[in-house]
């Protein structure tokens, strides 16, 4: 078949499709002819990438526009970025507003650990030094609501994701350690606000979540997990 | 042990769980324990009450924990390392129970379509009741404990004999071994029947000294 098929073109029929015809048909020339006849587009390909990224990032953009000594900013090269922060803080604190999917495609870790930071330093300010079970929960909080959302969920979720909603959400677990410092939490109107704090903290989670994962139906499945880890960081602030 | 499998039991919606939530506390109206298949394989919980899921005992076992820590903080006696302490050993006597399920269908030789994850599920839904248990009695001392133990058990163990004599019992005959392969109808009733029985004791045990 293959003699066949070298017979046919060899006739010099269609010359200017021989030049290709034979790099496809001819299997034994084509090992030859095809690396030949594809490398100039690969190459082109290759460099093509090669030289994206230097073209669009603004590191070499401020380098090549400024004077050659100067540095980008810290904040820039290291990925922070404090209005973005701004933003997602807000859509935590206003849990009555819905939540559009598209804020959480940069995952940023910046924001939830400063915010564990506090919460931490909270807690030494009332005497409890749970740096270490603080880091703890949290880190096993992620990796559990990973795996839960992931099995729950019919679209993929990342870590980083997971990671980055539910150190957002931990603000109002902030401020109510920081009002455990001066007011003892032990009566009731400490129980009430401990509540109140949990619901807000995992409303605004899981408001997140199902608008991020599509997951419509389930909006009090995943707020009762959050509520959970929630009143796990409560336990920590009360007792 | 294949993550699809693991994803069936936790494709459920809220209607479900709340469905489920009120069987397992009330379950004497209740009319259809039937598990329905679509084509051989089970349906979702998401579309069948009966089927077991994976998400309330999940969620059971951790609020438990976390009452339990409550508990001990209102007593006094918290520190997070009890909370480990209270998590590891629930998480031993699931295990203890499902092994002790597992050994003695497999000993006594019954053929039925419960997979361990199947088994997890109903030896996890207990939970549920013991935290109906524990809160009654922070909410209302000795007495609401001991009513709500006695309600929780008997709805449980009503919850248990009937889901797992569907399950249990009916396989006998579709068998096409001959009589003397297949464990008699009366020991497939003793080990549903002694199943249920150990619910309550383990609900009194890991939540008596929460209370006292």
């Amino acid at each position: 078949m293959g003699d066949f098929e070298q017979d046919f073109y060899q006739t010099g029929y269609y010359i200017d499709d021989q030049g290709s015809g034979v790099a496809y048909y001819d299997a034994d020339a084509a090992q030859d002819t095809l690396p030949n006849n594809l490398d100039p587009f690969m190459e082109e390909r290759y460099s093509g990438e090669i030289y994206q990224p230097t073209m669009n990032s603004t590191d070499f953009s401020s380098t090549a526009s400024e004077s050659p000594g100067e540095e980008p900013p810290l904040l820039v090269e290291l990925g922070i970025d404090f209005d973005h922060m701004w933003q997602k803080t807000l859509t935590v604190l206003n849990p009555l507003k819905p939540a559009d999917g598209s804020i959480m495609n940069e995952t940023d870790l910046t924001g939830p650990i400063l915010f564990c930071i506090a919460l931490g330093v909270t807690l030494m300010m009332a005497g409890k030094v749970h740096f270490g079970y603080v880091y703890g929960i949290s880190a096993i909080a992620c990796i559990g609501m990973y795996i839960l959302l992931s099995l729950m969920s019919s679209l993929a979720v990342s870590y980083g994701c997971v990671a980055s909603v539910l150190g957002y959400c931990l603000l109002p677990m902030v401020a109510l350690s920081a009002f455990a410092v001066v007011y003892s939490l032990q009566g009731i109107l400490g129980t009430v606000l401990a509540l109140l704090t949990i619901c807000w903290c995992s409303f605004s989670a899981s408001k997140i979540f199902i608008s991020t994962l599509a997951m419509q139906e389930q909006q009090l499945l995943v707020f009762y997990p959050c509520a959970l880890l929630y009143g796990l960081f409560t336990l920590l602030t009360v007792f | 042990m294949s993550v699809n499998k693991l994803k069936y039991f936790f494709a459920v919606d809220t209607r479900y769980v709340l469905k489920k939530l009120m069987i397992l506390m009330f379950p004497y109206t209740h009319q259809d324990w039937e598990v329905r298949y679509h084509r051989d394989t089970p349906l979702t919980p998401r579309q069948d009450v009966n089927a077991p899921d994976l998400y309330i005992p999940t969620m059971a076992f951790i609020t438990y924990i976390l009452l339990a820590g409550m508990a001990l903080g209102i007593q006094k006696r918290f520190s997070p390392e009890v909370l480990g302490l209270c998590a590891s050993t629930a998480l031993v006597w699931i295990i203890i129970e499902v092994l002790v399920m597992l050994l003695s269908l497999y000993l006594l030789t019954v053929h039925s379509d419960l997979s361990t994850f199947d088994l997890i599920a109903y030896s996890g839904y207990k939970y549920v009741g013991m935290i109906f248990t524990v809160l009654s009695g922070l909410l209302f001392g000795n007495d609401g404990y001991y009513v709500a133990l006695v309600w929780s058990s008997c709805a449980l163990m009503f919850f248990i004999v009937r889901s797992l004599k569907m399950k249990i019992l009916p396989s006998i005959s579709s068998d096409s071994m001959g009589m003397g392969s297949n464990a008699k109808p009366q020991l497939r009733l003793y080990i549903t029947v002694a199943t249920a029985v150990f619910q309550p004791i383990i609900i009194y045990w890991l939540t008596s000294h929460l209370v006292r």
